[in-house]
């Protein structure tokens, strides 16, 4: 019904390509920034804890047309990042999709690691661990939870329309390759446009895409947790 | 001889008032000390302190005549790590028997060893130490080191947290009720290797609820109640002749808890 010959696939697969970057780079700095986050709350008392928790649970919900504005508002040219001049680039949109993968990740891992029981960080005190072991030893056995924060993270990411529309600019080339145009934001433009069979096949491309991360997923979750468990 | 760690005038509590009131005692090399008393008295308590866990309220605890909260942080991790540990509850990590046995001696290792063991423990099968062979055997595991440690029975999982905490060779040994809720072919096996530690020389120091275990394993008893010690000796002479009437009638069995 939908050839592939009315596609342009040098189109898609730019698209595909600025995805899967902005979302990977994403979630590998909301990673990097949100594991130790989640660790220190759930093993160091400091003022502020209380803040910082109910920040990460109500920046679950945060609509991300909301931080769209607010990245925009930082990276232009009067804001605080604007020397940067990273507005309308890829890296804006990372910036914006960190924002709201972070709390996803934070509170997904923050989760895992506390329900890993009190005895195993004793066991691992007792049989002469420092504290750099029981951490490491409880990231070990959160790891299943830890890698669907990921997955989550990389979810809410991909899939996220409002703040890289903002951010990014939805821009492409003079020769139809994208700079900052995501599958979401390509497929709003597409189907305004009345190019239906682009926005399905970019539909198609996202979907598979989701629905891989949530094939991992469940991949992980099935594997039974064994061990410090009854 | 001297004795291996010493808890002098031990007080301690948490926010809701004192559990252990002045509490003394001390195991020596090659001895069973059995702590007996009521669950809720503050064995557990009492336990955590020695493995220095926290620090006691007041109270000193000496480890071979040093007192462990006076000495720097890395010599206070040298005296840790010469002390074993056995919890009541289950505590054995989602890894291999052996993982789980060789863990301490893994994290005595240098960090370039640990990364190095770990990149060559991707490439193949990881080399377990004799010693982690050696302590699944006194608990009667050897054949079991490369099963999931989820997939072992409560009392075959005690066994293998004892080897856990004999693997790297401790001088003291610390279980806490051990034994409790396990079937009595489970009970003699660490009831065994608790003598076998013993002989080895290692300070045994046994946290029970069970008056009959301290009179079958131990050499001395001590009893506390409600968080003080109000009997300590030769275990043979605390239950033939004790002098708290309390621990009479509980050795009599006219006291139950
Ligand atoms: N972390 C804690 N916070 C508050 N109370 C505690 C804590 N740990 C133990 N307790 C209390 O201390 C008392 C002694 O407990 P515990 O040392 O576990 O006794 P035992 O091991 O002899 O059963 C109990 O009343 C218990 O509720
Ligand atoms: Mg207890």
């Amino acid at each position: 019904m939908f050839g592939l010959g009315d596609l342009n696939l040098t189109y898609l697969v730019s698209i595909t390509l600025v995805s899967l970057y902005v979302s990977t780079a994403a979630v590998l700095v909301s990673a990097t920034l949100g594991l130790p986050m989640a660790l220190a709350v759930s093993f160091r008392d400091f003022r502020g804890k209380a803040v910082v928790t109910s920040i990460i649970s109500t920046g679950m919900g945060f609509p991300s047309v909301v931080v769209g504005l607010l990245v925009l508002l930082a990276l232009s040219r009067s804001g605080p990042l604007g020397e940067f001049e990273l507005l309308f680039t890829p890296e804006a949109m990372i910036l914006s999709q960190t924002v709201l993968a972070l709390p996803v990740l934070v509170s997904v891992a923050l989760s895992a690691i506390q329900s890993v029981p009190q005895d195993l960080r004793d066991a691992a005190f007792a049989s002469g661990g420092t504290s750099t072991d029981v951490a490491l030893l409880v990231v070990r056995e959160a790891r299943y939870g830890i890698v669907t924060a990921l997955l989550a993270a990389y979810g809410r990411a991909i899939s996220e329309v409002g703040s890289v529309l903002i951010v990014g600019g939805n821009i492409v080339f003079s020769d139809g390759t994208s700079f900052t145009r995501t599958l979401t934001t390509a497929i709003t433009v597409e189907a305004r446009k009345g190019n239906i069979e682009t926005g399905i096949a970019l539909g198609g491309i996202l979907l598979a895409l989701v629905l891989a991360v949530n094939a991992l997923g469940a991949r992980f979750r099935d594997r039974t947790p064994s061990g410090g468990r009854r | 001889m001297t004795d291996s760690i010493v808890a002098t005038d031990i007080t301690h509590g948490f926010e809701n008032g004192a559990i252990l009131e002045d509490v003394s005692l001390g195991v020596e090399p090659g001895e069973i000390l059995a702590v007996v008393g009521p669950s809720g008295t503050g064995k557990t308590t009492l336990f955590r302190l020695l493995a220095m866990f926290d620090r006691p309220d007041s109270g000193v605890i000496e480890f071979d005549g040093d007192d462990v909260w006076s000495m720097s942080d890395a010599r206070r991790l040298e005296v840790r790590r010469r002390i074993g540990m056995g919890f009541q509850n289950r505590s054995l990590f989602s890894a291999s028997v052996a993982d789980n046995v060789a863990y301490g001696l893994r994290v005595r290792r240098s960090w370039k060893t640990r990364v190095a063991s770990a990149v060559s423990g991707l490439l193949g099968p990881a080399d377990y130490d004799e010693a982690v062979t050696a302590a699944l055997e006194t608990v009667g595991m050897a054949d079991k080191a490369s099963r999931d440690a989820g997939s072992l029975s409560a009392g075959e999982a005690q066994r293998v947290a004892i080897a856990r905490a004999l693997a790297p060779d401790p001088d003291v040994l610390l279980l806490d009720e051990p034994t409790s809720n396990l079937d009595p072919r489970n009970t003699a096996v660490i009831e065994a290797a608790m003598r076998a530690a013993r002989d080895r020389g290692i300070a045994v120091a046994l946290a029970t609820h069970d008056m009959q275990q301290a009179r079958r394993v131990s050499d001395r008893t001590a009893v506390l109640l409600d968080g003080t010690c109000i009997e300590s000796g030769a275990t043979d002479r605390v239950f033939e002749s004790p002098t708290d009437d309390r621990v009479r009638q509980f050795v009599e069995g006219k006291l139950v808890y």
